[in-house]
């Protein structure tokens, strides 16, 4: 490998720490919401594909380490995965020990880096024999799942009838584009209808602004208190092993190992389940949160990393809700990337193995050290300097430009269409998983069981 | 400047709305998808048409947009510092 390949998956790794130590910590963004945009860019761009996953691999783990700092310092979670995390820290937080909290989680994060790196690289090699079979059955897999994970919702039948509908707006829109020649016939528009899914909450809330009753109607607050506990700044070199008790070791890398096996389910509902499963017998109030805590931390960062790098080296289709989820730009971003035609294919296991490496020792060595030491200055600073307005102007901006890209101007109202259905069914629980995979399956859906 | 910022609060209090797990105003909300949504698509139209190049513009774009909303909205958020001991 040529050295100038090397800085430069360096370069983009500490881009990515930095960019996603920021993003991790501001309160309320949603995973995939956020990783989405920038890594599609930048595989649109035409940035080396290993270069993308080294800046992938980093951002996932700063972003994984950095999200459970707001939940200690001031119990807001800065993404999803850390909501199951809340209840625990605020146990330490009370007894004043918001501090001990974040470095309980960001060392959970480390050992369940060290632990997902080796184990899903071993185990997307063992699955790479079964890879064909899998493969020949991909449309209908996409289907089940969405059959699957809709099941796994709290109201299942609504979740269930509303995957035809869902399926044929998308494949109707599809249509109607074909039908008036913005897009040639038999391409899938699919990225930007991916990022209305995504931003469909906001989309949703956008338009409700604009119908009066509704306006008046909304619940108005002052601005948000957020308490931080002061603290003295960490002395020494930060070291996981010595942060973290021997317990807490065994339990987080048990954890983590379990949730690099589990990569086909849930992330979050794993973690409540394992989270809770390793702590509920003990005693302690304290003992038992930073148990939770740090095995929590360590399993998020595992399923996060093994649900990406299994699929992404063993199959090339993104089976897996991270995959479908966060790292979805690896898979398919036409024209750059598309399922016949991805990282799958044109990285070799040492590209592999080389931009992971590379990704995680980046984010660890810097957000890791920054997070212990500084937590206090850095979330006092984000929470001060960087308006909430400001990151969901970035994002609107983002999906727009890759809107227009997809299919011209009527495309913006397409995905906004998208984004008011997608939304309504996320407000009603049905979660991303079950619309990813109807997004994935609708050409399917419509030609095979409709049609 | 004690009265100034007093009177400041109370015109702005109870204004805000929950979007996404955090507060914004609806007005500094519109001013803040206006301003990215320009600059994203100004810089896109302004690029050299050759492939990638539009879209890195775009993206360079978004992020002034981001800056300058950053610099001229201030968070809906009140930072308190406490001394915490265990208690």
């Amino acid at each position: 490998m040529d050295v100038v390949l090397i800085i430069e998956m360096i370069t983009a790794a500490l881009l990515g720490a930095v960019i996603y130590t920021v993003i991790g910590i501001a309160p309320g963004t949603d995973e995939t919401a956020v990783l989405t945009p920038v890594t599609l860019v930048l595989v649109l761009t035409g940035v080396e594909p290993i270069v993308i996953l080294a800046f992938f691999i980093s951002s996932i783990v700063a972003k994984k380490i950095t999200d459970s700092v707001p939940v200690a310092v001031a119990g807001i979670p800065g993404g999803v995965m850390a909501t199951p995390m809340v209840e625990h820290a605020m146990v330490l937080k009370k007894h004043g020990m918001a501090d001990i909290s974040i470095r309980k989680m960001a060392s959970g994060s480390v050992i369940g880096t060290m632990v997902a790196v080796p184990v899903s690289l071993v185990l997307a090699n063992a699955l790479i024999p079964f890879a064909d079979l899998i493969k020949d059955y991909a449309n209908p897999l996409f289907f089940i799942g969405a059959i699957l994970l809709a099941l796994m919702t709290k109201n299942k039948l609504l979740a269930l009838a509303s995957i035809l509908p869902f399926a044929l707006l998308i494949q109707g829109l599809r249509h109607l584009y074909w039908g008036i020649g913005v897009v040639p016939e038999g391409t899938n528009v699919f990225i930007s209808f991916f990022l209305g899914i995504t931003i469909g909450p906001v989309i949703l809330t956008l338009f409700e602004l604009l119908n009066k009753d509704k306006r008046i109607s909304l619940p108005r607050y002052r601005k948000k208190n957020i308490t931080f506990s002061k603290k003295n700044r960490y002395k020494g070199i930060p070291n996981p092993f010595k942060i973290l008790t021997k317990k807490e070791l065994g339990t987080t890398s048990l954890t983590s190992l379990i949730g690099s096996f589990t990569f086909i389910m849930s992330p979050v509902g794993i973690t409540i389940f394992l989270g809770e499963l390793f702590s509920s017998r003990i005693k302690d109030p304290v003992k038992k949160a930073s148990r939770a805590i740090s095995s929590m931390d360590g399993l998020t960062n595992a399923a996060y990393i093994s649900g990406t790098l299994i699929p992404l080296i063993a199959l090339g289709l993104p089976l897996s809700p991270m995959a479908i989820g966060p790292a979805h730009a690896l898979f398919n971003a036409p024209p750059v990337f598309t399922p016949e035609h991805n990282m799958h294919h044109i990285l070799s296991t040492s590209d592999f193995v080389w931009a992971t490496l590379i990704g995680s020792v980046v984010a660890l060595l810097i957000t890791y050290f920054a997070i212990v030491k500084y937590s206090q200055q850095i979330c006092a600073f984000i929470f001060k300097r960087i308006p909430h307005e400001a990151m969901l102007g970035l994002f609107f901006g983002l999906v727009l430009l890759l809107a227009f890209m997809d299919a011209g101007w009527i495309n913006i109202g397409g995905v906004m269409l998208i984004g008011l259905v997608a939304g309504t069914l996320h407000r009603w629980g049905i979660n991303y998983g079950v619309q990813f995979m109807v997004l994935y399956s609708a050409p399917w859906i419509i030609s095979h069981l409709v049609g | 400047m004690g009265k100034l910022n007093n009177s400041e609060e109370i015109n702005q209090s109870a204004d805000n709305i929950e979007v996404w797990e955090d507060l914004v105003s609806i007005k500094d909300l519109v001013i803040s998808l206006l301003v990215c949504s320009f600059t994203t698509l100004a810089a896109y139209f302004i690029a050299p048409n050759e492939p990638p190049k539009p879209l890195f513009y775009g993206l360079v774009g978004a992020l002034i947009g981001f800056a300058i909303c950053s610099f001229v909205v201030k968070p809906k958020r009140i930072i308190q510092e406490e001394e915490s001991e265990g208690n």
